[in-house]
């Protein structure tokens, strides 16, 4: 009896010390919580450089011929794509953006740093709006939920929907004027500049309003009224530009310069600079370096045997630098969405000074002096009319959103910029992306099966 | 780490039923006639620990002590039978002497022979119940194979190795019965002398060289290896708990010497490589639709070969040359230089021995150094104890390029025109000289990219035998293997593809101790001999990885970090622990009858804390049938013996730290490299991208074996054939892909299940045998099905798995095909691709069969070896590029072209022809695997000793030379790279069965002399 209670107690001594023993299994060198500010500076980062530039945002500009690939078709520029091209793009929007930035409003709400959880809102609500306009219907409301793996889409309407709730919050969050942490030098954007948070937050209400001018249910013209609503205290000047700066150095270089570098093959399209120079544009030589071979503006067409890259232009160096700032959303493009919100709701002349304004805070931004002789006749050259206004501010809202995959949106909106497939297209000009190979295998959803030719929700 | 281990010694020392069963060993007792005493000896003069001594025609019995004496009371009329496992039975009549010494001769019999079994608990082949496969050491050294993975090849049915590269130093994977887990280890364990060791792959730097690193058992020196055991099925290796459940490489060192004259063996050999390089069209050059381009002027640069026909190719009115792109490579010369020494003294023996191997690989750059010392000492301390120190110190440098389609050399140079001259190297402005753009020029490289990787590692084993009474033993045995190892990784700016150069440093601090303490009876009870074992094992292992890496290159060929404009650092480390308790009994009865039970009961770190201790064990029998055939019936068979077992055996199968969902650094990853925050003077943390799962428990594999084993004339034939049939269960699944809509790209699932069933058959025979002349063979195959059951609720595929398809499957782009299973040609005379993806090939092989052969004649002996692979897909992408570029061998056929095919348009057999050109360009992915059948002549060596009469007149004992070559034939007729044995991205689960750009592996002719004085 005595002995039997021995062996237990031995036994059980030594099952207890073994546990002990065991007990190691705590990650060193991962934390398991960090502040609010370590997490938005990365986000912020993935944001330029995945969301906004990335695979996706690099097939997009390929599709709106801005830039080419110096590459035999068949290419993503000839509209080849398959599914598992899209999976690192996903990764990016729903691992390292969005789930991210949803942890980051849950922490800084918990904290009451209001500052933290609206900018958290306000990039949530652009990453979701990019990934809907790229994909149609997409997993938010039922996503991110712990041990659930099945996860259903919305539909892209209830996807604009809670954009324009998550930006309402956001704006709400700002106006507490309450923040006891709040982002400084972790905010790349805007160093914690939260007017300017706001003026975004209301100025991507305007660009999601307007989208939905052709959606089924939803009318221009109070699409129209509500964009003009919300620009109201939307962004006022060329500083008010959502935009990344790069400092240059040895691994941050500007995500559009690394777009550009030799391994990639990279140059401009001959569609972007042909119509340029068939414009006369001024900008021209800001916007476009001459090839370093010729001193010419050459753009390579798509489909064409390959060339000499030196024979080719590259971005100049306002956007292709390494240092050179990426600009994600313009405060160009507010006033673009603000003379076509004019022209739906009070005509072509209403539209034409925001017009021009418009035009002429992109000549400004590239350093071109908007009283000078050439920036004046361009500006006149492009006079609105009543048969041409939609095309005229959908074609100058192309070259100040150069680089942005806004101008995708607006073709497929308003057929404007007119765009001719490629030669050796394998297909029409594609009206969307498909979904990644990785959702399909992972989380079988009805939508999947959309080509490259189904119409996203508003895309009428 | 020494606090751990102090802290396991008092935590978890050998319970208290131990003291039980000691008990009731010590119930024997003899009557009294007359005592003698005597001792055993080896014929060496060593004692025979535990040798057996037996009254024939009376009932004592007993067992020799530590230090080889015994005692025992007999009757004057019946004699002694004094038996030892290995060693041959002995008999001497008792008489009136009182004293007995008695010399065993060892017993050279292979069926006799001795076998290391799981934690060095030596047994005779004939009692095995489960399948081994001894190797021994000089057989290893035949093949001259640095790596001692490689030196297996093709020997052992149920084992398949894979080369990663032909690298020197490069990693070999080894996998026995089948991967069983879906993509945790399943290559196997490697135990040294009873001690594991760590067979990891490193020399990878994260952002560094691409291409496969050193498997660390490349760090032993085959030159030390008494013999290999091979232990396969979860029977055989159930005692080494949940690392020993995918199979078990069990390492013998050799032992000291048996005289006092210390015996000096010296062994010199010398090889010559050449490359096996893939099949390539040379007859056009740089191009595109038959058009020259001459790669020189800026808009005459093209990575396409589809340009004119080199034969009426003419530059400046001059027919242009040809440039063999392959002339990029070299002869490899290998030398390896091994002396030993071995002795021994009154109480002890030694064996010392120094190696040095110097591979100059096929690939300039590449180079494999390798200096190894190996000390055993194996000393008696007073009475009962008997202890072995080793020390193992080895010092290996690997230098190589990058592999794969990366800016290493490989992919540009078997890409590379034919109408190329790749001199000079720069341009007059210095700058790099290219064929195309976007990429380094191969022989740019040789003198601007390096990956070197140091290695200094220790392997130091303790190991103590109590024996205080003659039939328990008591072992305590501490083994450690500790490396270190400093890689680092040089790239220089490279203004043509955009790099600003990069120095990446690494150091790697690795640690494992390992402790079994073994209480061992043995005693024989009438016609049963019992051996009982209770132990207790303690296993830790620390890595430390500390990287520190600079961009941004500002100085000129100054290969120190301080030329960075951007410095960062990281900094990490793992550790892992597992506890075992475990027993064992093998009953032998009456030579014919073998039970073998063991039990286990495993705790490890890295699992749930709630649910870290898992139980398993196995049951075996064997039945000696032979044993019971008439006089007639044993002259033909004299061997037979058949056996079955069953076992189950856990395994924790996932890293540290799967548990937890943490925030982790956060980084750039752009083209020009991936650059760790700070960012700009912010740090920055993400969550991690894998989601933890704080739920995990042990994985469990489950077999039954069943087995066969004959000799017949007198051992001239011996057949061993196994079935066995396994199934893994709550497999677990790192790294398994999830939806990125949850949040995070991957997560540990607990819930795979995979079966392997197979079948495995060795053939030996002797059909010649004189004085002066003999003739063996030797036939091995083996077949293996598997099959992925299931994967986590819902998810029927997870990369290359699939649900009710083999394991690893290749799944991707495939053409339409008609019912008839011809390709539907499109209007333009293409095959149509499918618009769904789907599986185009299966890499697991039919089967692996192996053929040896050796001839002996007088002094002279020839071997050679075959094996081949049936099936097993490859997926080769030098071929696919090929096919793009213009450079596949099956491109020199061009024009135009008729796909043969039914046309999608009307039904019928296509005839519109299609451009070779765009019939190429545009191959998919189905196009890009090949059947990887093979047969190779592995090895053929021929050997002559020298006589011993002519030794008789030199200061030598022994002398002999040897001439060997290697892949001296490979036959592969649908395979279109040179070996298609390679797995060019390392040994990693998921990157099997890829034939890319690595390096190619060769064919060697190797000379080597050995002596001894």
């Amino acid at each position: 009896m005595k002995k039997s209670f021995y062996i237990l107690l031995l036994t059980g001594l030594c099952l207890q010390g073994c546990k002990k023993f065991l007990d190691i299994n705590t990650d060193p060198n991962n934390p398991i919580d960090v502040q609010e500010s370590l997490i938005l500076a990365p986000a912020e980062l993935n944001i330029s450089d995945n969301i906004h530039g990335g695979n996706a945002g690099i097939i997009i500009q390929n599709y709106v011929q801005n830039i080419a690939a110096n590459q035999l078709n068949p290419y993503v520029g000839s509209y080849q794509l398959f599914n598992i091209d899209m999976d690192g793009d996903w990764s990016n929007f729903y691992v390292t953006s969005l789930n991210n930035l949803i942890t980051l409003n849950k922490k800084a709400e918990a904290n009451n740093n209001w500052n933290y959880a609206a900018i958290a809102k306000i990039l949530t609500a652009y990453t979701l709006g990019t990934a809907t306009d790229f994909w149609g219907d997409i997993p938010y409301s039922k996503a991110f939920v712990s041990g659930v793996f099945t996860v259903p889409y919305d539909k892209q309407e209830d996807i604009y929907k809670s954009i324009q709730s998550l930006l309402t919050d956001a704006i709400a969050n700002i106006d507490k004027n309450s923040s006891p942490k709040s982002p400084t030098g972790d905010d790349y954007f805007y160093n914690g500049n939260m007017n300017a948070w706001r003026k975004l937050a209301w100025s991507l209400k305007a660009r999601y309003y307007i989208h939905l001018t052709k959606a089924p249910g939803y009318t221009a013209k109070v699409q129209a009224e509500s964009a003009i609503a919300a620009l109201k205290q939307g962004m006022t000047s060329n500083n008010d530009d959502l935009k990344f700066t790069y400092s240059g150095a040895a691994g941050s270089e500007n995500i559009w310069y690394l777009t550009f570098t030799p391994v990639t093959t990279y140059v401009m399209n001959a569609t972007l600079i042909d119509t340029l120079r068939n414009r006369n544009d001024p900008r021209l030589p800001k916007m476009i370096a001459p090839a370093t071979a010729t001193g010419l503006f050459t753009g390579r067409k798509i489909g064409t045997p390959t060339g000499d890259l030196a024979k080719y232009s590259y971005p100049a160096a306002f956007y292709g630098a390494k240092a050179s700032s990426n600009y994600i959303f313009n405060y160009s493009e507010a006033l673009f969405i603000q003379a076509e919100a004019l022209l739906i709701t009070s005509g072509y002349a209403a539209a034409q000074p925001v017009y021009v304004n418009a035009i002429n805070s992109h000549l400004s931004k590239l350093g071109i002096d908007t009283a000078s002789a050439a920036a004046t006749a361009y500006v006149n050259r492009r006079k609105l009319t009543a048969g041409n206004a939609l095309q005229l501010i959908m074609e100058e809202k192309a070259v100040a959103n150069i680089f942005n995959f806004e101008t995708y949106n607006d073709w497929r909106r308003t057929g404007f910029p007119k765009l001719q497939k490629v030669d050796g297209a394998l297909i029409d000009i594609p009206r969307r992306l498909l979904y990644p190979q990785n959702e399909i295998l992972t989380n079988a959803q009805p939508q999947q099966t959309a080509i490259q030719s189904t119409k996203v929700w508003w895309d009428n | 780490m020494a606090l751990s281990a102090k802290s396991a010694v008092s935590g978890c020392f050998i319970p208290l039923y131990v003291v039980c069963f000691l008990a009731f060993f010590s119930l024997s007792a003899s009557a009294q006639k007359k005592a003698i005493t005597g001792t055993v000896a080896d014929s060496s003069g060593m004692p025979v620990i535990g040798a057996t001594v037996r009254e024939k025609g009376g009932k004592a019995v007993t067992t020799c002590s530590a230090d080889g004496t015994f005692k025992l009371t007999v009757d004057e009329k019946n004699s002694l039978v004094i038996s030892s496992v290995g060693f041959l039975t002995a008999e001497v009549p008792v008489g009136s002497k009182t004293t007995f010494a008695i010399t065993l001769a060892s017993n050279t019999s292979a069926l006799n022979a001795v076998v290391v079994t799981a934690l060095g608990v030596k047994r005779e082949k004939r009692n095995l119940t489960f399948s081994s496969q001894q190797l021994n050491g000089e057989e290893l050294l035949k093949t001259k194979e640095p790596n001692l993975v490689n030196t297996l090849a093709g020997k052992v049915p149920g084992i398949q190795i894979t080369s990663s590269s032909g690298n020197a130093g490069a990693s070999s994977r080894i996998v026995i019965r089948g991967n069983s887990s879906p993509t945790g280890e399943n290559q196997a364990l490697f135990v040294i002398d009873g001690v594991p060791v760590d067979n990891t792959e490193t020399g990878n730097i994260s952002g560094g060289a691409a291409g496969s690193g050193v498997n660390r058992i490349a760090d032993i020196d085959p030159a030390i290896i008494e013999n290999v055991n091979i232990l396969k099925g979860a029977a055989a290796t159930a005692l080494y708990g949940s690392s020993g459940a995918r199979g078990v490489v069990l390492i013998t060192t050799k032992n000291g010497g048996v005289d006092k004259k210390p015996v000096f063996n010296f062994s010199s050999d010398a090889s010559f490589e050449h490359p096996l390089l893939p099949e390539r069209q040379n007859i056009y050059g740089q191009g595109t639709t038959g058009i020259f381009y001459n790669g020189e002027d800026a808009d005459k640069k093209t990575s396409l070969s589809w340009g004119p026909l080199m034969d009426t190719l003419k530059v400046n009115g001059q027919p242009a040359p040809t440039y063999d792109p392959y002339d990029f490579f070299r002869t490899g010369i290998t030398t390896n230089n091994t002396i030993s020494a071995s002795g021994s003294t009154n109480n002890s023996n030694y064996f010392l021995s120094y190696s040095y191997f110097n591979q100059k690989g096929v690939m300039p750059g590449n180079d494999f150094k390798r200096h190894s010392f190996f000390a055993k000492y194996n000393s008696k301390i007073g009475k009962y104890v008997s202890t072995t120190f080793q020390m193992g110190y080895n010092n290996s440098d690997q230098e190589r390029l990058p592999e794969g389609a990366s800016n290493g050399p490989l992919f540009v140079l078997l890409l590379q025109p034919v109408s190329w001259n790749p001199y000079p190297v720069l341009l007059p402005d210095g700058s790099q000289r290219g064929y195309r753009y976007s990429r380094n020029m191969p022989l740019w490289t040789l003198d601007n990219i390096s990956n070197d990787s140091k290695v200094n590692r220790f392997l130091p084993v303790f190991t103590a035998n109590i024996t205080p009474t003659s039939w328990l033993t008591i072992t305590e045995r501490l083994g450690a293997d500790i490396y270190t190892e400093s890689d680092k990784y040089i790239e220089h700016p490279s203004p043509q593809i955009g790099l600003t150069g990069q120095i990446r440093n690494q150091n790697i601090n690795f640690r494992q101790f390992n402790n079994d303490l073994i209480i061992s009876a043995t005693k024989t009870f009438g016609k049963f001999n019992v051996n009982l074992l209770v132990g207790n094992n303690i296993y830790t292992t620390y890595s430390q990885y500390m990287n520190i890496n600079g961009t941004g290159l500002n100085i000129n060929d100054f290969n120190n970090l301080s030329s960075g404009s951007t410095i960062t650092g990281t900094e990490s480390y793992t550790q892992l622990r597992k506890v075992g308790f475990y027993s064992q009994a093998n009953i032998e009865y009456n030579r014919f009858l073998n039970l073998s039970l063991t039990g286990r009961y495993d705790g490890s770190s890295v699992l749930n804390p709630d649910k870290n201790f898992y139980p398993y064990g196995s049951a075996a029998a064997s039945f000696i049938f032979s044993e019971f055939l008439g006089p007639k019936a044993s002259n033909v068979i004299n061997f037979g013996k058949v056996r079955l077992s069953y076992a189950t055996v856990g395994n924790d199968g996932v890293g540290p730290y799967a548990l937890s969902t943490p925030y982790v650094q956060a980084g750039r990853n752009t083209n020009a490299g991936f650059f760790q925050f700070p960012f700009q003077g912010q740090q920055g943390f993400l969550l991690t991208t894998a989601l933890g799962n704080p739920t995990l428990i042990n994985e469990r594999l489950n077999e039954y074996e069943a087995g066969l084993e004959m000799r017949f004339l007198k051992d001239r034939i011996s057949f061993e054939g196994s079935y066995f049939s396994r199934r893994s269960k709550s497999g677990l699944i790192p790294g398994s892909q999830i939806p990125p809509s949850t949040g995070f790209n991957s997560t540990t699932i607990n819930s795979a299940e995979i079966s392997n069933k197979g079948i495995e058959l060795l053939l030996s025979a002797t059909p010649v045998k004189t004085k002066d002349f003999s003739w063996n063979v030797t036939l091995n195959f083996s077949k293996i099905k598997n099959e992925v059951l299931s994967l986590a609720p819902g998810v029927d595929q997870l990369g290359r798995l699939i649900k009710g398809e083999p394991y690893n499957i290749f799944f991707g782009n495939r053409y339409k095909r008609a019912d008839n299973g011809e390709l539907l040609i499109d209007a333009g005379g293409l095959p149509v691709v499918d618009p769904q993806q789907g599986i185009v090939g299966d890499i697991n092989p039919d089967w692996l069969a192996g053929m040896d052969n050796t001839f002996r004649y007088k002094q002279l002996s020839l071997s050679f070896f075959f094996d081949m692979k049936k099936g097993g897909d490859v997926q080769n992408d030098v071929e696919s590029a090929g096919f793009y570029y213009g450079t596949a061998k099956v491109t020199a056929t061009r024009g135009q072209m008729v796909v043969k095919g039914i046309s999608e348009v009307d039904g019928k057999p296509n005839t519109v022809a299609v451009d070779a050109q765009t019939y190429y360009q545009t191959r998919q992915y189905e196009s890009t695997i090949q059947d990887g059948t093979y047969i190779k002549l592995r090895n053929v060596s021929i050997s002559y000793l020298l006589p011993a009469s002519f030794v008789a007149k030199t200061p030598f004992k022994t002398a002999s030379l040897a001439v060997a070559g290697r892949n001296l034939w490979i036959y592969s007729p649908h395979f279109t790279g040179a070996d298609p044995e390679v797995s060019s991205y390392g040994t990693g689960n998921s990157s099997q069965g890829i034939y890319a750009f690595s390096t190619p592996t060769s064919r060697s002719i190797n000379f080597s002399l050995k002596f001894s004085f």
